[in-house]
């Protein structure tokens, strides 16, 4: 067996580079940094255009080689991996396995924080998987920070905690409690209530938009803007009560998992679901997605889990047997399903679909609440009724990480300016859709049911001075007269007008209205009382 | 009369004319009573006949109307019902006999002028000739509508007749001397075809031939820069800022270029570059000394011009300190008086500038509270407003003085100010460097400094009055004495400096150790982390297993007894109070992973680390330490332990574990799968109505189109039934290009997010044609996040790149391979033209017109 985690070559072999290899290698990379096929050139007519485009292009395919190659070779580290010899599983390799090959500073990343007094605990991580907040269910809350363990701060709020979510950075989470949700500061300090979700049951923080989505118990679903604290939308999505909720990190789209089995899909824009998916015929009991935004994975009571392409919205792969209470996607694709006691992590090494990667038995008895995928390290997060566990999982996340994207060791003005950083760039609520790619392109074309009032004056304006301008055939001297000419033009004219209906009966509709109140003025003073009232 | 004559002949004419040939069919003896009327003169006839026959003549240029044939004969369009003519018709060679026949009328013409001559020659007695010639030579000018041109030809030039030759002129020379010679000449030259000169071409030939030649040159001159305006055209971004000469770079090169001016620098330049004065420098430099040699007459020069300088210096100071001990109060009184008046005085004396600077403040305050120089006054106002200001110069320069001392009083008095603040920084300065004990030997050497100034002040005092004998004596008396104390006072001061040195470096040395003492405090905060290290590696496996519970049971729990919870919640804060305190004391660790055999290795291992962490922090965590102590038992607990969850495992991977689920829990599974499709795709039936509505049918309203028997048979109108299947059609047309028309179990929405459509283009931007080519260019981002810092450039660059203030100078030829791809580098050497095709092609036409010019040159 062979065990390599991030940041750790020590099982690595130095191999003779193949060439061609290489090149592959880079092509597929060179191919993912281009963002898809530039536009056949062929079918533009005009020359400027045509070249600019084309330098344009060659640039971009600069761009990408040069992107390519710089992940190629400058990235400081390799991602970890898990390597069996012959008829060994890696499903069969524990923990303890694992924590005799690995590091030790890998292997401080294994253990179990026992407490037993407050429930099952959720647990969430910053973006950059520095701090850690745990949210036991009965009220207790602790701020962790996960490089040097450091217990940050820890509060019990008395109450039920059914959630905890951090915002933008460690500097604030909000937990959603018995009644209200709350927003607190880092050193523990409460800062708001939001009384207006009701009591939540679900809380997640959109990053890019700076909006905490949360499902209530009777199954609203709100949207509030953190930064000048509008509620942004609040949607009733009328199937009941629900806890299962999550965020596509690519679009920001919200999905909801019902009692029917299926699955619903949000925007903050818009009253109606987005899309909604029958995926299970029983309930739904737990959501992810893939971080590239293409993958969903859900979860059924009918002890089924099922694979989705977002793209195409259509199972890509059930896999029987199990049913999981919590799902959780790695950066690196790997997925984790906590079930009782038990956590099953399924990996896609081959490209033929999920097949069981790790497994991860917890003490008997232990009830998994939430899974997670600690960013930029490969560790798993375990909430469950005991406290929580931290296990590695090799491979599980991203190797190296972007300073402007997420920096686990970061400096206090380093996150200052982040944090402006990222309020300039917050994105308005409407951008989230389910193909932000279309920012920008064409507004795709409405069906038109009807012209607008303007639209028919124009179109009749046009049409009646294309008739007055038709000019009349020169005909033999006793028909050539200029009262048969006029009249004949009048008549065009007439045909013309007549192609516009709607106007016409609408001027008549006023007229003879009009026209009744007239007679009524008439009428003698006897029989007024018998006339229309308007 | 000529006049007069003519105009009634043209009226004649057109009557005369319609009379002789077609014209209004008119009775002919109507037509004489109307030329009658028009012309009661008879003489005048004579001329009309005449006008009539050179009509004749000349034919054609004068208009004539033509009677039409009536409508009803001509029989057209066969309108008019057809029918003989049965009027008689004169035959064609039909004279009238009544008329009277032209000749006639020309011989009584002929007689009236005889007549009218020989009057004329009985009365003045001249020889008839002379009047027939004025009368009856005189021809009748009809002159062309156009001039005559070779557009517009003579009849006989285009009829070929009477086309001079040379015979023509030879013919009345015959016979004349000389006659001979030139009919030679002329038969030569007839033959000699050598020397034709032929009649110049048509202009429009000329020309067409002139384009023609000029079209290959200018082709030629004009393809070669198709190339490179292609090119420059083709290039994403044209750089202006090549080829830019912005003058020397370093103070070498600006040097290298200096050229010797005035006299000075020309003489400075001789010397600087004397072959032999550089030579000296470059052998030993021991020649420079011979070449340094000055002659003694310069010598002696330079020596009474400093002499006399010190003379005069002397002789200053001595006036100036003789003035300075005067006593005399009339003096005193008359100097102040001066040094009043002048400026200078105020600068000299102190209190005096004070007094003064005060007096002046004053005066600028009193101008801008009341702006009394502003023309504000009452005289200046009415002066201004009656215009005496325009009018006398006298006023006008009165009110230009006032203005211009409100604008000395009102303007800030910076010299005064800065003085002050100057001033005041000393002071400060001052202090500072008296509450620093460090800086002791700095006061002293400032303290010599002064005294050192003031030795040298004394010798120099200055005051106007100086002649008095006196004065001078006793001041010198007085600067000997201030010099030797001051010499005294420099020594005291050297003496304080040494010794101040060594006192100063023993404050310094104190302040280090203090700095020292800080920095020795930071190693402390090391200590606490090893402690949070081991507070997570001791391994505790104090298991109660006890305290699990069923997550649903809790729920349930939880919302049915409120009252319960609050008190648990109670006691459970108690307990968190305790657990706050002593958070390492409270909080159990478990190792549920570690489940082998081989934990009691690492175990070991970690033992020995923690009993060395724990020496050094000497924070004993009492379990901890009780821990140490049966650490082989326990992990034999812990071994027991792992097996029982061991074997939890392996049944769980291929079975799984399984809890009894509660009852709801069961009911729900039970019944899950029934109906939850049917309703999905009713869900989906409902939205699909909405966003696509479905038409009305056609119905039968009761009252409406059926009250008889017939219109009920027929029933709905055939016109409404198609129009019910037709938007039937238009809607299943719409369900089938649906996003989910394919997928049964999906519902997309396809609503229009009006919120959205801000971030969609309604317009394809302008060169863009097409939809998709447009997205596809869109797709990549440019911006420094998303590209590498080397392209980041490329991706951004300007379609123009220009420093501000640079010419442009128009695009220069240069050979380019067309074959070569344009390249995005950033060129060096050359300058490019921008790609507009406006310049290019008015520089084309410019140059072709000179080409043109000198192409016409030769043919002009």
């Amino acid at each position: 067996m062979e065990v390599a985690l991030e940041d750790n070559n020590l099982m690595e072999k130095v191999l003779p580079p193949d060439e061609q290899e290489i090149d592959v290698e880079l092509e597929a990379k060179e191919k993912k940094y281009l963002r898809g096929e530039g536009a056949n050139l062929e079918s533009v007519k005009d020359k400027k255009l045509k070249t600019q485009l084309a330098s344009r292009e060659k640039l971009y395919g600069k761009s990408a080689k040069a992107a390519a190659k710089i992940e190629k070779w400058l990235l400081p580290a390799s991602a970890g991996y898990l390597e069996t010899d012959g008829l060994e599983k890696t499903w069969r390799i524990k923990q303890t396995d694992i924590a005799k090959e690995v590091d030790l500073l890998s292997s401080r990343n294994q253990y179990d924080i026992v407490l037993p007094d407050f429930g099952p605990y959720n647990l969430d991580f910053t973006a950059s998987g520095r701090h850690m907040l745990a949210g036991g269910r009965k009220g207790h809350l602790a701020l962790v920070d996960m490089m040097n363990m450091n217990l940050i701060k820890e509060i019990h709020v008395r109450e039920t905690v059914r959630d905890v979510a951090f915002l933008h950075n460690d500097q604030f989470f909000a937990a959603a409690q018995k009644k209200y949700s709350y927003i607190y500061a880092r050193d523990g300090t409460e800062i708001h209530c939001l009384k207006e979700r009701g009591p939540v049951a679900r809380l997640r923080f959109l990053k890019n938009h700076f909006l905490l989505a949360s499902v209530n118990k009777i199954g609203q679903l709100h949207y509030q803007d953190v930064t000048y604290g509008d509620m942004v939308a609040s949607i009733r999505t009328g199937k009941g009560r629900t806890d299962v909720m999550e965020v596509n990190p690519y679009n920001g789209v919200v999905a909801l998992g019902h009692s029917g089995g299926t699955v619903t899909m949000w925007k903050p824009t818009s009253q109606a679901p987005l899309v909604q998916m029958q995926c299970h015929p029983g309930p739904v009991s737990a959501v992810a997605f893939h971080p590239n935004g293409h993958l969903m994975a859900t979860s059924g009571k009918e002890r089924k889990v099922k694979i989705w392409d977002l793209r195409k919205f259509e199972e890509v792969q059930t896999i029987h047997g199990f049913h999981a209470k919590t799902l959780s996607f790695s950066q690196k694709g790997l997925l984790a399903a906590g079930t009782g006691s038990f956590v099953q992590i399924l990996g896609d090494s081959s490209g033929g679909g999920y097949s069981r990667y790790m497994s991860h038995p917890m003490v008997k008895g232990y009830q998994v609440e939430k899974v997670m995928f600690r960013p930029y390290e490969d560790v798993l997060g375990i909430g469950h009724s005991m406290g929580w566990s931290s296990v590695l999982i090799p491979g599980s996340g991203e190797p190296n990480f972007d300073s402007w994207v997420a920096n686990p060791f970061e400096t206090s003005k380093q996150r200052r300016e982040k944090e402006v950083h990222l309020l300039l760039d917050k994105l308005p609520p409407e951008t989230i859709m389910l193909d932000p790619s279309k920012i920008g392109a064409m507004r795709p074309s409405r069906r038109k049911e009807k012209p607008t009032r303007g639209e028919i004056e124009a179109e009749k304006e046009v049409a009646i001075e294309a008739a007055k301008s038709v000019e009349m055939k020169k005909k033999t001297k006793g028909r050539n007269k200029p009262s048969k000419r006029t009249k004949k033009k009048k008549e065009l004219v007439e045909n013309a007008k007549k192609t516009f209906p709607e106007l016409e009966e609408k001027n008549i509709a006023g007229k003879k209205r009009r026209i009744g109140e007239d007679a009524a003025a008439e009428l003698p003073t006897s029989l007024k009382r018998f006339a229309r009232k308007n | 009369m000529g006049g007069l004559k003519r105009k009634s002949s043209s009226n004649a004419k057109t009557l005369a004319k319609s009379k002789k040939k077609k014209g209004p069919h008119l009775p002919n003896s109507i037509l004489k009573v109307i030329a009658s009327q028009k012309r009661p003169l008879n003489s005048d006839e004579e001329e009309d006949d005449d006008a009539i026959d050179s009509d004749d003549e000349h034919g054609g240029d004068l208009y004539e109307y033509e009677e039409g044939v009536p409508e009803e004969e001509s029989r057209k369009n066969n309108r008019y019902d057809r029918h003989d003519n049965y009027d008689y018709e004169l035959p064609e060679d039909f004279e009238d006999e009544n008329v009277e026949s032209e000749d006639d009328v020309n011989s009584e013409n002929d007689e009236d002028d005889d007549r009218h001559t020989r009057m004329l020659q009985s009365l003045t007695g001249m020889p008839s000739a002379a009047f027939e010639g004025e009368s009856k030579s005189k021809p009748v000018l009809f002159t062309e509508a156009y001039p005559e041109g070779e557009f517009n030809p003579t009849r006989d030039v285009l009829e070929g007749k009477n086309v001079l030759t040379e015979e023509d002129f030879l013919a009345p020379l015959e016979g004349k001397p000389g006659y001979h010679k030139t009919s030679k000449q002329i038969a030569r030259m007839r033959k000699d075809t050598k020397h034709v000169v032929h009649a110049p071409l048509p202009k429009p030939q000329r020309e067409r031939l002139e384009r023609k030649a000029v079209i290959g040159l200018v082709d030629g001159e004009f393809s070669k820069w198709v190339h490179l305006v292609k090119k420059n055209r083709e290039a994403p971004t044209v750089y202006f800022n090549q080829d830019v000469d912005l003058g020397y770079s370093t103070v070498g090169a600006i040097a290298s270029e200096f050229q010797p001016r005035t006299e000075f620098e020309k003489k400075m330049a001789s010397v600087l570059n004397d072959s032999e004065v550089s030579e000296a420098h470059r052998d030993d430099g021991a020649r420079l000394l011979e070449l340094n040699e000055v002659s003694m007459e310069d010598h002696i020069k330079n020596r009474d011009h400093i002499a006399k300088m010190r003379s005069l210096l002397f002789r200053h100071e001595l006036k100036s300190k003789r003035i300075k001990k005067i006593k005399s109060k009339t003096y005193h009184r008359l100097k102040n008086k001066d040094l009043k008046n002048s400026s200078l005085g105020a600068l000299l004396d102190p209190e005096m500038a004070k007094e003064e600077a005060m007096r002046q403040e004053a005066k600028r305050v009193e101008e801008r509270m009341t702006l009394k120089h502003k023309n504000t006054g009452k005289w200046a106002k009415r002066m201004i407003t009656r215009g005496l200001n325009v009018k006398y110069d006298g006023t006008r320069a009165a009110i230009a003085e006032q203005l211009q001392m409100n604008a000395n009083l009102s303007r800030k008095m910076n010299s005064m100010r800065d003085g002050s603040s100057s001033d005041e920084s000393d002071d400060e300065e001052e202090l500072n460097d008296g509450s620093d004990e460090d800086t002791a030997s700095r006061l002293i050497a400032k303290a010599k400094e002064k005294t050192l100034k003031t030795m040298e002040d004394d010798g120099v005092p200055n005051a106007g009055l100086m002649s008095l004998p006196f004065m001078a004596r006793a001041m010198k008396k007085k600067n000997e004495e201030a010099n030797e104390e001051a010499k005294r006072a420099l020594e005291e001061y050297e003496e304080w400096e040494n010794s101040g040195g060594e006192n100063s470096k023993k404050p310094v040395s104190v302040s280090g150790r203090r700095v020292f003492g800080a920095t020795a405090k930071v190693e402390a905060p090391k200590e606490s982390k090893k402690d949070s290290d081991n507070f997570y590696d001791s391994s505790d496996s104090d298991n109660d297993m006890a305290g699990i519970e069923d997550n649903d049971m809790e729920d349930i729990r939880d919302n049915a007894s409120p009252a319960k919870n609050t008190n648990r919640n109670i006691t459970e804060t108690e307990k968190f109070d305790d657990v706050a305190g002593n958070p390492a004391s409270k909080t159990t660790f478990d190792v549920a992973m570690f489940t082998s055999g081989s934990w009691k290795k690492m175990a070991g291992c970690k033992n020995t680390e923690s009993k060395k962490e724990s020496k050094k922090t000497r924070v004993p965590i009492s379990r901890d330490q009780d821990k140490k102590g049966s650490r082989d038992e326990e992990s034999e607990d812990s071994e027991s332990e792992a097996e029982q969850m061991v074997d939890g495992v392996l049944t769980s991977g291929s079975k799984e574990t399984f809890e009894i689920p509660s009852q709801a829990e069961l009911i729900n599974r039970a019944f899950a799968g029934d109906d939850v499709l049917d309703e999905f795709e009713k869900d989906k039936e409902e939205v699909l109505n909405l966003e696509v509505p479905k038409p009305e049918k056609p119905v039968l309203v009761p009252g409406w189109g059926n009250w008889t028997n017939i219109q009920r048979k027929i029933g709905i109108s055939k016109r409404m039934v198609m129009e019910h299947e037709a938007e039937e059609k238009e809607r299943k047309l719409k369900l089938k290009t649906r996003k989910d028309a394919r997928l049964k179990h999906v519902i997309i929405s396809e609503k229009v997010d009006k919120k959205a459509e801000k971030l969609h283009t309604t317009t394809l931007p302008f060169p863009h044609t097409s939809k998709e080519v447009f997205e596809h260019s869109m797709r990549m981002p440019i911006g420094p996040e998303f590209n590498p810092s080397t392209v980041v450039r490329e991706l951004n660059r300007p379609e123009v790149v220009k420093k501000t203030g640079v010419i442009i100078k128009p695009v220069k030829f240069e050979e380019v391979n067309p074959n070569d791809e344009v390249d995005d580098e950033h060129p060096r050497n050359h300058q490019k033209q921008r790609p507009k095709k406006k310049t290019g092609k008015r520089q084309g036409q410019v140059k072709s017109k000179d080409e043109s010019y000198k192409f016409l040159i030769p043919w002009e």
